[in-house]
């Protein structure tokens, strides 16, 4: 595809024409797509190899899942994981929800500017450093709680993904609702429990879930904070592939992305359904 | 006298006071509205109308002056606590509550017994027309339907006085026309007071037992549909609603119940005395188009006679809108049926006679 036609395709999207037509672009996409999904179905593919070898194919089989199930430390590294994520989203959701409502609702503060960029800086700061500031954070105060760091460390970094969705929600959201529960008798508290927050659930449903496959995936964090006995599932992983190649890492692996991708099926049915009013 | 059902007293209210801009929507605004009655707030956008509404149902405060509801002050209560519901403009609906939760809302939270919200819920939709209805949800509904289910929803709990902020601005036209009816016919049958805002003065007049026009954070005028209608007390409030002639001129003559005017160069109207005007004074004479009367040969009826020639026409249907040149950089607007085989009875630049009686003609304070 050339210059040209790059530049043409986007115009053309900019007016919102159809863009089916132009020649190559199915090419262009094609590739695009082999590029982004080819290493994850090489892996999938030897997950079921019957060989103990990565690369080299015998024959269809599960024995490499069974093990894994099998396997004790990977258990306890997805009950680490499962734990980690869980407590991790349930506070972080908590926390990003009532940080939104403030900032959404508690009118015109000093700071609040301030107090939104400091909500969602943590997005742009690399997450090495994040960890290595954690690590000594950690440290200088002493704690030492094995996996209570990890899940610590975890809810600070979930807050601005939990937030984000929330927020986008609040945004959306005028206050005409809660003015009209008011005048109809509702008491501050009733208004937030029967109006508010069954208007931003799927905010926070999309926001908790977010989080949860953040913290499930996160390894860099993990790997600095977590001590001997606090290892998850991705640590685990790379500990395995230090050890040596087998088609267990493949199988490990392609159920964490299987879970990853039912949560995020998820996500995307729970924003689809809240976004899509029934036309009469 | 019973006490009125609500008493605004000199009530102002600035928004972001002490801010760069503050904003003065309402400047001493008094009025007093009785109890079952129908009240509108007319006037153009932004002159304050929602913002009235809005102190009344306690979502703003007042920046001076006071709000009783029926002798009571009510500055420091709650939206709550008032005995006050309002139907908002895009109605706010809870989309997340079905029709009949929606309008038992207000009642749940005043804590009634169980049968008796379902019971009067029932009441409520089927005197709003939406029994069949009751299990749907907000965004299943069509705007009228909306728009009755948050009537019913503001009527449930029994409020002393319902606020209503435009209601039917969202509706198409013939949906307006039946709503306005069913409006009336509720308000006569509850026998709670009104307060209905909008800015569609057909509306005002057709519904209301009094209007205030509005301006900028000011009331005009407060009256009957037919006084403000025939007696607009200025030229603001002639203007707002319906249409008219203005005529701008200086007195030059009182005589008992009738002023001589000068207008333009060298014309002469005579209008009925309204009072308070000495000779000499500048005044602006006022003629409802309908008032005039065009005919080929003069109308004896009339106590005014004058000539002039059609200028432009604009066809409506039902009649059709002419524009008069009277000479002397005079026009005036009227009205004439289509005759009876559909044509029009003038032509542009026929010459023909306008009529109008002394009493139609007035003068309105400059
Ligand atoms: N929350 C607010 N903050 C600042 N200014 C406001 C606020 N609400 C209203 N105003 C201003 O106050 C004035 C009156 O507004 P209001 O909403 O009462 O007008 P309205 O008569 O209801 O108009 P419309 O017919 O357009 O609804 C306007 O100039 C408006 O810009
Ligand atoms: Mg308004």
């Amino acid at each position: 595809m050339t210059e040209r036609d790059l530049k043409s395709s986007n115009m053309a999207k900019a007016k919102a024409l159809p863009v089916g037509h132009y020649r190559g672009l199915g090419v262009w996409n094609f590739f695009f797509m082999v590029f982004l999904y080819a290493p994850i179905a090489v892996l999938i593919f030897y997950s079921f190899n019957a060989n103990r070898m990565v690369i080299n194919w015998t024959g269809f089989g599960v024995e490499w899942y069974i093990k894994a199930f099998n396997n004790e430390d990977i258990q306890d590294a997805v009950w680490n994981s499962l734990i980690v994520a869980f407590v991790a989203t349930g506070v972080a959701t908590t926390i990003a929800t009532i940080g939104a409502l403030i900032l959404a609702r508690g009118g015109n503060f000093k700071g609040k500017t301030a107090s939104l960029g400091l909500m969602m800086l943590p997005l742009m700061v690399p997450e090495i450093v994040t960890a290595v500031a954690v690590l000594i954070f950690f440290a200088t105060i002493g704690l030492n709680w094995g996996l209570g760091n990890v899940i610590i460390a975890h809810i600070t970094f979930c807050i601005p993904f939990a937030f984000m969705p929330i927020r986008a929600r609040l945004e959306g959201m005028d206050t005409t609702m809660e003015q009209a529960a008011r005048d109809l008798y509702a008491s501050e508290w009733e208004t937030f429990r029967y109006i508010t927050v069954p208007m931003l659930m799927p905010g926070i449903v999309a926001g908790a879930m977010l989080s949860f496959v953040i913290s499930l995936d996160d390894f860099i964090i993990t790997l600095m904070v977590g001590g001997a006995g606090s290892t998850t599932l991705p640590v685990y992983i790379y500990s395995m592939i230090r050890r040596g190649l087998t088609p267990e890492i493949n199988a490990v692996s392609t159920l964490l992305l299987l879970f990853s991708v039912a949560i995020v099926t998820a996500y995307w049915f729970v924003s689809k359904k809240s976004n899509t009013k029934t036309v009469h | 006298m019973p006490a009125a059902s609500i008493d605004v007293r000199g009530v102002s209210k600035i928004y972001n006071p002490g801010s760069q801009q503050p904003v003065k929507a309402l400047d001493t605004v008094s009025l007093s509205i009785a109890d079952n009655e129908f009240f509108t707030l007319l006037g153009p956008s932004g002159c304050g109308k929602t913002t009235l509404l809005r102190l009344i149902a306690g979502f703003e405060q007042v920046s001076g002056g006071e709000i009783l509801l029926f002798g009571e002050e009510i500055a420091h209560l709650q939206p709550s606590q008032r005995s006050v519901n309002t139907v908002f403009q895009h109605y706010a609906l809870f989309p997340h509550m079905s029709v009949a939760e929606n309008v038992g809302f207000g009642l749940e939270r005043l804590k009634k017994p169980k049968d008796e919200v379902v019971s009067t819920v029932k009441r409520m939709l089927s005197l709003v027309k939406m029994d069949h209805l009751a299990d749907r949800r907000p965004s299943q509904l069509s705007g009228g339907q909306q728009q009755r289910v948050a009537l019913a929803r503001a009527l449930a709990p029994s409020p002393k006085v319902l606020l209503l902020d435009e209601p039917l601005s969202a509706l198409d036209l013939k949906l307006r026309q039946t709503m306005r009816e069913e409006l009336k016919q509720l308000q006569r049958e509850t026998g709670i007071t009104f307060v209905f805002v909008t800015h569609d003065q057909d509306e005002a007049l057709a519904m209301s037992d009094r209007i205030a026009v509005m301006s900028e954070g000011h009331i005009q005028q407060i009256g009957s549909p037919t006084e403000i209608y025939e007696h607009p007390v200025n030229q603001f409030v002639a203007d707002f609603i319906g249409d008219s002639n203005f005529l701008d001129g200086e007195i030059i003559a009182i005589e008992d119940d009738i002023v001589t005017c000068k207008i333009g160069s060298e014309s002469v109207f005579e209008a009925e005395n309204s009072g308070n005007h000495a000779v000499g004074d500048q005044v602006t004479l006022f003629l409802r188009p309908e008032k005039i009367s065009l005919t080929h040969s003069t109308d004896e009826s009339t106590d005014n006679h004058r000539r002039g020639k059609v200028s432009n026409i604009v066809y409506l249907g039902n009649e059709a809108a002419y524009t008069v040149d009277m000479g002397d950089g005079i026009s005036l607007m009227a009205q004439a049926r289509p005759k009876e085989d559909g044509n029009l009875p003038f032509a542009i630049d026929d010459d023909i006679a306008v009529g109008y009686s002394n009493r139609a003609l007035r003068v309105l304070a400059k």
